[in-house]
């Protein structure tokens, strides 16, 4: 589970915040104003190291599984570890996700809702349809992506209960170089050869499902890590997935872009419009868009994922 | 229980009840549902949006969701979680086999499949599978998984490390890790679930539980680690492989066997070999009724296993076979089985079955009737363990013969289709009784005086679930009070029972039952019904359209034709007169019209075609160039019916068993039990006429519905047909075919009695699954219609009855008494004397024993233990006036009926029923004397040798009880007038004039009924006695060197059954034709030449016997075998290690091949040895069999072990 507290004191010093709400839009710009020490870093491992902590496990029991038929049980054929094996764009992506995370549970968003964060779901292995089912890396062949990767990133707003009352749902995007025009190409969709956009985050939010893709995956490892302190959440994810007339779980979305800061931009400077709503969200729930301005970003996440668990492999929230 | 649970439970539920309702569809599932069926017949569907489709899908994720909530909350054995995951399997198939687009973009086939496998029915996954076809070699490995085709799965991982060498190493996944450039970990998931996936399957078909663990584990933390890092569907795919995965370690047939073999752990090798064959045959993985009826047969030797058709009790019986004679272990003669089938038909599969899994290890031999014994007989002086398969009359005939010998050797009786023993009660079964020719009566009384003499034999009982029949035949076959079978209903295909409407506009069908329950549509009155859009049949000529019921016939003939294809194989069966369809079949296929619509072409395959001239070759052997029988064949409708000869009616079976004929005109004697590949059965009419002639009327009788029930349980076959459920459609007419007017209204009030018969049908169907304690048995019916019969006509009940039953014979009840006569008298006298004969076959039996003659105290001691032991006695509602009635009879039959013991013991030794063997015995001598004077049968002329067959005839053509019966009906009393002409025309006697092809069934009938079966009875019985008479040890076992001095018969005593059932005169004929060594009787009369050149070769001047001499057939037939080819057997193959130390010592390998090269991998993809081999020498089955590396004293070798068939 993941149970560390968001470094307040420590964002408040190393970013400063630009928050708006309209209504139903909230807006929150987030702008890097001092250099990345060590006593953030230090609070960030821990915290990544909180977000990271199930996946990791979950994934140093696979691989302490070795079928080799001369393996003893204990053997382990690898020093590898979950996630700092990650190649760099896999960083950048989990980086995204667990920032995404961490804001969502420090920053006050539209509505004002208290969010939780119990576990991180990483779900960005887009090519793992076209592994798993051509059993193949460097496959030339294209296919139709089986499946439904969903959002990046899920937060729950309890009732007093324990059901969920409310979900946010984020999309969350590392982007090296933040100007206009990849602002663009992430929001509205990347452009093909006919110079015709398509996709984006808009189109993805627009037509997603009510209930996002995930909350299945999300309530199964609630089951596995706590299913009695979340019997209540639980018992809601099923009226919601099973029950097509049950009271309908109220849906925030969040978009989230973080990256590098460029010449360009002025300070205080958003990228995307804060006064309104923008015109190509039509899905109609609450919209909170963060924007995370950073000057040195890729330095951060290496700095960040390269201390993850050198200190061993204790629970980062202690 | 956690504080929700309750409340999640209730949200499942009602997804459970609003979406999985057993048998209710919702409407669009209705609708999904008859979507693919009509795209599986490939008719115009109906209209269907993309929307529809989505919403199924989101259906069956509820579905699967709830079932996990029931899985948890209850347990993995929850009723509701398979409802849900069967209900969810069906929307993913019926989505599928709609071919529909979301096929793209989801893997819902294999979603489906996971599905049934955790819904407990893998068979359907199976059957989905293997229609599906895969573009990407990962579905291809997932759903080879999924449907359990563990060889399909090697041969997937092997071509996936075949082209991944660099994986194939230790250090491969370390790499993998610490490998950055791109989805690294994508990759390494997916590789690690080839590796699990791999060894799983490896694992399992060669029962290794360490690895299997291990790789289980493994799965399982692939399967967490996924739920948290991939997309949901595919999260979802692997969570299903899975569930699948620890369903397969828990049905694995392993886990029997190795019970089993705690029990003698010196046959643990065998065992083992037993079940990697079954997983070899793809059947390692068990279904819920093998496992159920497995656990039983672990802890108890004896019980009754009530499943459907289809559900797999043929393991059962195969391991009981295991259990019972392969660990046999003691002492004294070899032991054996008896297995009883209700046909000769199924004596033939069940032996071939059985023959192919444990003919190494056993004799295994089919009995086909009669009540001597044949050249195949070897088994009886056999020291080895041995299973007789044999239907209940000679199962009955073997007890005469050689009783002693079998209760010295029984151990295991197995009784398949056991609910027989249950009579329908109706005017039909008591004349059967009267006939001595109902099978309940026969069957119970064989298995009580079996169970008399064998107290101590295990016992299966094999039934599908019929008439609520279970309860009695376990209580009865276990032989306690408490015992209930073991039963389920899982069925391993769809079953479909429905009405095709015929009429002179484009058909429908209309679907009624699903699985034996009503079909609904949730808020629907109507039915669920599928246009068929074939073209609207061509006005038929006025003298068939006057027919109702030739209209209707041509219907489904018509629209059968436009519903077969290249993969589809369709049944009409007709109740009764096939020869009447066949010619109309002909007379339509003349027409112009119907040209066109004949697609069948001949097999192209070399083997195929071969099996299909053979059978036409036959065919016109035995019914005529000019027979309908060749005609349709011709044209791809292969035919079958009672009084086929058995030759011809196995060659058309074959045929039909190897789908070379897609259309198949037969009566329900084709499918008695039988395994065949029909996807559909049309039923031409639900009524049977027959003529009284003691009344002179007409008799309607319906269709009962064991017969239905047996008939329907034959579509769909799983693993034989390409749907996955058989329909069964009853053809209905539905406006009058006819245009004249006065004929208008006579086909109106058919059309509505026909209706009317199919309301009743469904509607009995639906009542008959319900659990009924009071089943009607046998004896008591007998019993009851006797006591009737005695009130009525005398006025005796009670203490009167019995007093008058202790001292009254037939004949003294009528003087027709087993003549075979049809008045009510002589029916009372014989239903008598089918008593008397039980009684006496059961008191004989007990005297053998005792090697005494019995007293009437002794009587009354032994009956009440048969009694004891009858079916009636369990079944019937206690009336103690039954047990009182079957003693006293008893005794009088000692004391009073038949006083001489000498007589009651050849009375016995005839077979007849008692009255009717009294009167056999006056012509014994007679019959003796005829063979016995053929000493010269084989230089005789075919004129001589026909004359003898004649003055055979002569003796018993004019005796009703012992002798020859027809009907009363014109056509057969004119047969049995000329059946000398018969006779000569079946025995290929001289030129006579055969019949035409409308009158060829009736001839075939006068043949089986009274030429092969009562002519070939009643010789039958005089060389069995012949032989009884001479031997000198009662338990002696009959041998063929013996035969001749101990009947004191020539050679022609030891022929003349085989003779008159394979219609030759010829005894080589006759024996070449049983030895499978010719095709048509004008082929194995050619090879007599060469036999006696043979002959004359060998033995200097061979007298007339000799000619015939059986044992000089078969020496002649040893000399012309040469020994099949070897089956290749692979030395060890030298190897070097790589990748192991081989610390080990042993390993299971598989090989990947490059050019000179042998990788031998781990199943899980690690490589460990390397060989050099030659093109071919590892055979061409790498995939199927086991590879074994050992290392030992540095030495490294790979053994290959063949794995059966």
């Amino acid at each position: 589970m993941h149970t560390c507290p968001p470094p307040i004191d420590e964002l408040n010093k190393w970013l400063d915040e630009y928050p708006t709400i309209n209504g139903n839009y909230g807006h929150l710009l987030l702008e890097q104003k001092s250099e990345s020490n060590s006593s953030l870093l230090d609070a960030l491992r821990q915290y990544f190291e909180s977000a990271h902590l199930d996946a990791r496990e979950y994934f140093g029991a696979t691989i302490g599984i070795d079928l080799h038929p001369d393996a003893e049980d204990e053997d382990d054929s690898t020093d590898a570890r979950y996630p700092n094996c990650l190649p760099v764009t896999a960083r950048r992506g989990l980086f995204g996700e667990v920032m995404t995370g961490l804001i969502t549970e420090s920053y006050k968003f539209v509505g004002d809702h208290n969010w939780v964060i119990p576990v991180f779901l990483f779900r960005n292995h887009y090519d793992v349809e076209k592994y798993l089912f051509d059993l193949a890396r460097d496959s030339t062949q294209t296919r139709t992506v089986f499946g439904r990767l969903g959002s990046d990133f899920i937060g729950l707003s309890l009732g007093e209960d324990g059901s969920v009352v409310r979900i946010i749902v984020g999309e969350a995007k590392w982007r090296q170089r933040l100007i206009p025009s990849v602002i663009d190409d992430l929001l509205l969709g990347e452009r093909n050869k006919k110079h015709v956009r398509s996709g984006g985050i808009w189109h993805n939010v627009n037509k997603d499902t009510k209930i996002p893709h995930g909350i299945r995956q999300l309530q199964r490892l609630l089951q596995e890590c706590d299913p009695d302190g979340f019997s209540a959440t639980i018992l809601s994810m099923d009226k919601a997935l099973l029950l097509r007339d049950s009271a309908p779980i109220l849906r925030t979305d969040l978009v989230l872009i973080v990256g590098n800061d460029v010449p360009s931009r002025k300070k205080a400077y958003s990228l995307i419009p804060w006064e309104e709503i923008p015109p190509e969200y039509t899905a109609g729930n609450d919209l909170q868009v963060v924007e995370v301005i950073l000057n040195d970003g890729e330095e951060l996440i290496d700095a960040i994922y390269d201390s993850l668990w050198t200190e061993g492999d204790h629970n980062a929230s202690e | 229980m956690l504080p929700n649970d309750i409340e999640r439970l209730e949200v499942a539920n009602e997804i459970r009840s609003s979406l999985a309702n057993k048998d209710i569809l919702t409407p669009v599932q209705a609708r999904s549902f008859v979507r693919c069926l009509q795209t599986t017949w490939e008719v115009p569907t109906i209209r269907w949006g993309d929307n529809e489709s989505l919403r199924q899908l989101d259906d069956a994720r509820r579905l699967i969701h709830s079932a996990g909530i029931f899985r948890q909350i209850e347990g993995g054995s929850s009723t509701n979680a398979l409802l849900c995951y069967r209900r969810a399997a069906e929307l993913l198939e019926w989505l599928v086999r709609s071919n529909d687009l979301l096929r793209s973009t989801v893997p819902i086939e294999l979603f489906a499949a996971g599905a049934y496998q955790l819904g407990g029915l893998p068979a359907m996954a199976s059957s989905l599978l293997a229609q599906a076809e895969f573009r990407d070699n990962g579905s291809q490995l997932y759903a080879s998984f999924l449907r359990a085709d563990f060889d399909g799965v090697i041969r997937s991982v092997t071509a996936f490390w075949k082209v991944h060498p660099e994986l194939r190493d230790h250090n491969a996944t370390g790499r993998l890790l610490v490998d950055k450039d791109g989805d690294n970990i994508s990759w390494y998931i997916t590789v690690e679930l080839v590796r699990s996936v791999g060894l799983i399957a490896d694992s399992l078909r060669r029962g290794d539980d360490q690895r299997l663990e291990r790789a289980l584990a493994k799965l399982d933390a692939l399967d967490r680690l996924t739920v948290r890092t991939f997309s949901d569907d595919t999260s979802m795919l692997i969570a299903l492989l899975c569930g699948a995965a620890k369903e397969f370690r828990e049905s694995s047939i392993y886990r029997p066997i190795f019970q089993l073999a705690q029990f003698s752990p010196s046959h643990r090798d065998r065992l083992y070999t037993f079940a990697r064959g079954q997983f070899s045959r793809r059947r390692g993985i068990l279904w819920s009724s093998q496992r159920q009826g497995l656990t039983k047969l672990l802890h108890e030797s004896s019980f009754a296993l009530c499943t459907p058709t289809g559900s797999g009790k043929t393991l059962v019986a195969n391991l009981a076979l295991v259990k019972e004679l392969l660990l046999w272990e003691g002492e004294g003669p070899a032991p054996l089985a008896l297995y009883i089938v209700p046909s000769r038909a199924l004596a033939g599969e069940v032996e071939a079955k059985l023959s192919s899994e444990l003919g190494e290890d056993l004799i295994i031999t089919g009995l086909y009737g009669g009540t001597d014994w044949g050249v195949t007989d070897y088994w009886m002086t056999a020291d080895r363990p041995t299973v007789l398969i044999a239907t209940v009359e000679k199962a009955d005939a073997l007890m005469r013969f050689i009783g002693p010998v079998l209760a010295l050797r029984l151990r295991l009786l197995i009784i398949d289709e056991a609910h027989q023993v249950v009579p329908e009660d109706s005017k039909n079964t008591l004349n059967a009784f009267a006939d001595h020719t109902n099978r309940s009566i026969k069957l119970e009384s064989l298995v009580s005086r079996l169970l008399m003499q064998s107290p101590t034999i295990a016992r299966i009982a094999l039934t599908a679930v019929a008439g609520g029949a279970s309860s009695p035949v376990a209580k009865w076959i276990v032989g306690r009070d408490d015992a209930e079978a073991v039963e389920t209903s899982d069925r391993s295909t769809r079953q479909l029972v429905g009405m095709l409407e015929a009429s002179s506009t484009s058909g429908r069908i209309l679907l009624d039952l699903m699985n034996g329950q009503p079909l609904a549509v949730l808020g629907r009155v109507e039915p669920v019904y599928i246009p068929l859009g074939a073209p609207v049949m061509p006005q038929l000529p006025p003298s068939m359209r006057n027919s109702i019921y030739c209209f209707t016939q041509l219907h489904v003939l018509w629209t059968a034709l436009h519903l077969v294809n290249d993969n589809r194989r369709i049944l009409i069966s007709v109740v009764q007169q096939p020869e009447q369809t066949m010619g109309w079949y002909k007379k339509a296929l003349e027409q112009d019209e119907w040209q066109d619509i004949v697609l069948f072409e001949l097999p192209q395959e070399e083997g195929r075609l071969a099996r299909f001239m053979e059978t036409r070759a036959v065919c016109i052997d035995y019914c005529g160039t000019d027979s309908n029988e060749v005609f349709l064949l011709d044209r791809g409708i292969a035919s079958n019916h009672g009084q086929m000869p058995q030759r011809l009616r196995r060659l058309m079976t074959s045929l039909i068993d190897s789908r070379i004929c897609p259309i198949t005109v037969a009566t329900s004697t084709l499918t008695e039990g039988v395994n065949l590949p029909f996807d559909l059965i049309f039923l031409t009419s639900l009524k049977r006429r027959s003529f009284d002639p003691a009344t002179g009327r007409v008799i309607n009788s319906r269709l009962n519905i064991s017969e239905f029930n047996n008939l329907a349980g034959r579509a769909g076959r799983p693993g034989y047909t390409k749907g996955m459920e058989g329909m069964t459609l009853v053809a209905v007419p539905q406006r009058p075919s006819s245009t004249a007017p006065v004929t208008i209204q006579t086909q109106q009030g058919q059309i509505r009695e026909m209706q009317r018969d199919y309301a009743n049908l469904m509607s009995e169907l639906q009542v008959q699954e319900i659990e009924r304690e009071d089943v009607s048995s046998p004896l008591a019916l007998l019993m009851k219609a006797i006591a009737e019969r005695v009130r009525d006509v005398f006025g005796f009940e009670g203490e009167d009855f019995l007093d008058w039953l202790e001292a009254t014979t037939p004949v003294e009840i009528s003087e027709d008494a087993g003549t075979g006569q049809g008045s009510d008298d002589a029916r009372f006298a014989d239903s008598v004397d089918e008593l008397d004969s039980i009684l006496l076959n059961a008191l004989e039996e007990v005297s053998r024993v005792e090697t005494r003659a019995l007293d009437g105290a002794d009587a009354e001691v032994f009956l009440t233990a048969v009694w004891q032991r009858t079916f009636t006695h369990v079944a019937a509602v206690q009336e103690s006036w039954l047990e009182q009635a079957f003693i006293r009879r008893g005794r009088a039959v000692i004391e009073v009926i038949y006083p001489d013991a000498d007589e009651r013991k050849r009375l016995y030794q005839y077979g007849f029923s008692p009255c009717i063997g009294r009167r056999f015995e006056r012509v014994v001598p007679d019959i003796r004397l005829r063979i016995g004077t053929a000493v010269a049968y084989g230089t005789m002329s075919t004129s001589e040798r026909l004359a003898i067959f004649k003055s055979l005839g002569d003796i018993v053509s004019a005796d009703r009880g012992f002798g020859f019966r027809v009907r009363a009906t014109e056509t057969d009393q004119n047969l049995l007038s000329n059946w000398p002409n018969v006779l000569t025309w079946w025995m290929k006697g001289e030129d006579v004039q055969g019949p035409v092809p409308s009158k060829l069934r009736f001839w075939q009938r006068f043949v089986v009924e009274n030429l092969e079966f009562r002519l070939g009875v009643a010789i039958g019985a005089v060389v069995a006695y012949a032989w009884s008479e001479g031997a000198v040890d009662p338990s002696g076992v009959p041998s063929l060197v013996a035969w001749r001095e101990t009947t004191g018969l020539p050679w022609f005593g030891f022929w003349v059954r085989e003779l008159l059932r394979w219609g030759t005169l010829d005894p080589f004929v006759a024996f070449v034709l049983a030895q499978g060594m010719a095709h048509t009787r004008s082929e194995a009369a050619e090879r007599r030449p060469e036999f006696e050149a043979w002959l004359i070769s060998s033995y200097e001047a061979p007298e007339a016997d000799d000619l015939i001499d059986p044992r000089l057939f078969l020496e002649w037939q040893r000399g012309l075998e040469q020994r099949a080819g070897l089956e290749a057997v692979y030395g060890p193959i030298e190897a070097e290690l790589a990748g192991t130390t081989g610390q080990r010592g042993c390993y299971n390998v598989i090989p990947v091949k490059d050019e000179s090269n042998v990788s031998w991998i781990d199943a899980s993809g690690y490589e460990l040895a390397r060989s050099k081999v030659q093109t071919g020498q590892l055979g061409n089955r790498e995939f199927r069999d086991d590879f074994e590396l050992h290392v030992e004293n540095g030495a490294v070798i790979v053994q290959q072990t063949s794995v059966e068939y």
